[in-house]
């Protein structure tokens, strides 16, 4: 994003709509003959775009440019609106649990789950979610394919990310997986140890299949390891068609 | 993508909170999605409803029903905010009746979108929980903003904005209504519940 100087005639009006507190005002300097005017702090700004859309400029002040790698990756996972050439979907992330009930993506026996960097509305750079990747897959965890953040990964035996985008910030990003109840425990250790090395939160998210009998094994997976669990969710209600048979 | 998840707040305020979301699935039933959409975006907004929304088309607070309802495609996503059990109910029935295949997905307290479900003869299939926040915890806002914020989970309802409209109704310049519907604006889903935002506005005031 970018404040025209010469238009921008330094109300501060888009300033209380950045998501991450990146634009920052100038002070008129009667000294200098500059008048007032804001500016994006372009290491912190996550190109989601909320300043241009919805702060209402009233000097037509802010533009969206045009982006280049690694900076374009901002934009991917801060604005919704873009779409994800890899997911084909908006967003972070993708269809996870949204569309289970005729992929199957999630079956009997196992679990899902998603740490949601930088949520909610803190941002985070890439190199968080590395060191997350880095404590899950010598887990035996096999990451999301189709996530987009998974596409930023080097060395898949490592977990090392394109050295280039490491420093870039964006609103959220998720690291996700699937895998067998069986492995939970010794997962959700290593996400409450990656919560005390990163310098930023991130949102736990925890998929689980209802089981036959109306069981729901995440619920007794979560309390084991002492993860605290929402009263609210999300519920997919089967009505999508045609329903995943599981063989 | 579990953008209407983690919304934070008290089981009080949480009691009248309900998303619908719907989408289809790009490896299976994509193809011709778009117009069952569009039927099912009908179906829904003839109850009465907080917000919709699609992300590339806009919400109620940016855009307008009719464009949105003209804009469906096969990769699109119908999102509704419901804020009443019963409209709730009425609208898990006729999504059933519609029998459109679309994938459906309800969020809110868990254990009244289970009742609600069992009532009109549906089943949960796949849930999802959220295991809260963690890491840095001290640099997340207050509670009371908190909660407003995370009603838009792409996190694009800024803290300082939630503040500024706090602000703005307790010096009389915007009545409630008018702040959640500036604070609602940036959310392009739709999944924003003004009027839970006016009722947690009102902390700001004790």
């Amino acid at each position: 994003m970018l404040i025209d100087q010469e238009k921008c005639d330094g109300c501060s009006r888009c300033i209380p709509y950045c998501p991450v507190n990146a634009i920052l005002l100038h002070k008129k300097d009667k000294k200098k003959g500059v008048d007032a005017y804001a500016e994006i702090n372009r290491d912190e700004c996550v190109e989601c775009s909320v300043c241009f859309r919805s702060a209402g400029c009233p000097a037509n002040a802010i533009r969206e440019e045009e982006l280049g790698w690694p900076r374009i990756l901002r934009k991917a996972f801060s604005d919704p609106v873009y779409t994800h050439k890899g997911t084909d979907i908006p967003g972070r992330g993708t269809e996870e649990m949204k569309t289970n009930d005729v992929t199957g993506r999630f079956l009997d026996g196992f679990i899902g789950f998603g740490l949601e960097f930088g949520r909610p509305g803190i941002g985070t750079r890439f190199s968080d979610t590395e060191k997350a990747i880095k404590k899950l897959l010598p887990l035996g965890v096999k990451l999301e394919p189709c996530n987009p953040l998974t596409e930023l990964i080097d060395n898949p035996d490592t977990g090392d990310l394109k050295k280039e985008v490491l420093d870039e910030k964006v609103l959220s990003a998720i690291v996700e997986g699937i895998i067998p109840v069986d492995m939970c425990q010794n997962v959700f250790a290593a996400i409450k140890e990656i919560a005390q090395e990163i310098d930023t939160v991130f949102s736990l998210d925890i998929i689980s299949k209802v089981g036959p009998g109306e069981t729901i094994p995440a619920i007794q997976e979560m309390e084991s390891a002492g993860l605290s669990r929402a009263i609210n969710g999300k519920v997919n209600i089967g009505v999508g068609h045609p329903l995943f048979k599981n063989n | 993508m579990s953008h209407t998840l983690h919304r934070c707040g008290t089981p009080r305020n949480l009691k009248d909170d309900f998303v619908i979301l719907s989408m289809s699935a790009k490896t299976v039933n994509v193809k011709g999605s778009g117009p069952k959409m569009k039927k099912l975006f009908g179906i829904l907004g003839k109850h009465e409803y907080v917000n919709f929304g699609e992300v590339k088309t806009g919400s109620r607070y940016n855009s307008e029903w009719e464009i949105v309802h003209e804009g469906f495609k096969d990769q699109s996503v119908v999102h509704y905010v419901f804020n009443d059990r019963k409209v709730l109910k009425n609208v898990l029935s006729e999504i059933k009746e519609a029998e459109l295949g679309l994938s459906v997905i309800v969020s809110g307290v868990i254990d009244s979108i289970n009742d609600l479900c069992q009532q009109v003869g549906l089943k949960m299939h796949t849930v999802e929980f959220s295991g809260g926040i963690l890491g840095k915890t001290d640099l997340l806002p207050e509670k009371p903003v908190l909660q407003i914020t995370t009603m838009c989970g792409h996190g694009l309802v800024a803290t300082n904005l939630v503040k500024k409209m706090a602000k703005q109704v307790k010096r009389g310049m915007k009545t409630l209504e008018e702040a959640a519907i500036e604070l609602a604006k940036p959310c392009m889903c739709g999944v924003f519940n003004t009027k839970r935002a006016e009722d947690l506005l009102k902390q700001f005031d004790k």
